[in-house]
């Protein structure tokens, strides 16, 4: 069953009980929502929507915003349809719900945004460092990072 | 930078007896057979492997002519390590175990940017090595951002030259010192330039006129 964006948008709409923020930034379906209905919105997503496949998930950094875009990008093959969640937390305390109840690759997924960003996911199972070192200190995506290792450009 | 052997009190050189002459003669033919057949271990770590063991391995340019096709997944059967891409610091400690389990004489190439110097990724990368000879020792070093296929059999050919005039039996673990190997003599810079420009605008994709400093980079 496929559907066009305008009807699909409708079934979206239907399935949520307030209005939803869409971001046009971006050619994706994309909305935004706040960091404490984040785990409420994608739950809905999956077991109302039948968001069935977690394709990616990852951060930016906003250093001077003081803030940190969490994404999910989702993908229904029921409705063949993708969406884009987008979240902003805040960068000094980032601590949002882990969705690896919902998706199990969700879990790999954050702790590879654990490991880069140094976002510390609620109710993750195993909340380990995935590419760097164990013993690494420090966030490397993170835009202010330093360390003594890095070579700067000398132009 | 580089290898040798800098330690000359090594216990395994023993002086062979006989005449020179006997083991001169032996030497020739034991490096000629060593230089005819390099088992390369195959090791990739990003986009090189793809041009330097994809390309350079199959059927149009064909590593086979130079005695070098039989890639071996195990370094104990390796003489060999193409080091073949991105080397990182998690990388590290696997490079030096791979190097440490291949059996004497084993040969290093490096090829391509990242594995010379950390490339593209030298500035501001905070986990990039500059440099496979930061890890092991490298015998021939070839350029490129991948190297064309021509340019790495150059390098695999002045590996076995090296192969050839240098390593005796009585002296098994004294090397040369590294080499970097650009592009055979007769080929210019300018014709692999061209026939870039040739290729690029063919297919009009690129403005090969464009100014860096216009697009602010
Ligand atoms: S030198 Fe260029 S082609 Fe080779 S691994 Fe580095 S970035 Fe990739």
């Amino acid at each position: 069953m496929s559907q066009t964006i305008e009807s699909f948008k409708l079934l979206l709409e239907n399935a949520f009980s307030e209005p939803l923020t869409y971001l046009e930034a971006s050619q994706l379906l994309t909305i935004k929502v706040q960091e404490n209905q984040l785990f409420a919105t994608l739950k809905t997503l999956k077991e109302t929507l039948k968001f069935d496949a977690l394709i990616d998930h990852a951060g930016v950094d906003w250093p001077n915003e003081n803030k940190i875009e969490l994404i999910y990008i989702l993908f229904s093959t029921h409705h063949n349809q993708q969406i884009m969640v987008s979240a902003d937390i805040d960068r000094n305390q980032p601590t949002p719900p882990s969705v690896s109840s919902l998706w199990a690759i969700a879990e790999w997924q954050e702790r590879e945004v654990f490991d880069l960003l140094g976002v510390t996911y609620k109710n993750h199972p195993d909340l380990r460092r995935l590419f760097l070192e164990d013993n690494w200190v420090g966030s490397p995506l993170r835009k202010d990072y330093k360390d003594d290792f890095i070579l700067e450009r000398p132009w | 930078m580089g290898l040798i052997n800098d330690n000359p009190e090594n216990p395994f050189k023993e002086a062979i007896p006989g005449s020179p002459a006997f083991i001169t003669s032996i030497d020739k033919v034991v490096n000629w057979a060593r230089s005819n057949s390099l088992w390369p271990l195959t090791f990739g770590t990003s986009c090189c492997a793809i041009e330097v063991m994809m390309a350079a391995g199959a059927a149009h340019h064909d590593l086979a002519r130079f005695g070098a096709e039989v890639a071996r997944p195990s370094p104990r059967q390796a003489d060999l390590l193409v080091i073949a891409g991105t080397i990182v610091k998690r990388m590290e400690p696997l490079l030096k175990t791979l190097y440490d389990q291949m059996a004497e004489p084993k040969y290093v190439i490096a090829t391509g940017a990242c594995a010379i110097s950390g490339g593209p990724f030298i500035y501001d990368s905070y986990t990039t090595i500059r440099g496979a000879h930061e890890v092991i020792p490298v015998d021939v070093y070839v350029p490129g951002c991948p190297p064309r296929p021509e340019a790495f059999f150059y390098g695999l050919l002045t590996l076995q030259k090296m192969i050839i005039e240098g390593q005796t039996i009585a002296k098994p673990f004294e090397r040369r010192k590294p080499v970097l190997s650009v592009l055979p003599p007769r080929i210019k810079l300018e014709q692999i330039r061209d026939e870039l420009v040739k290729n690029l605008t063919a297919r009009s994709v690129t403005d090969l006129n464009q100014n860096p400093k216009e697009l602010g980079l």
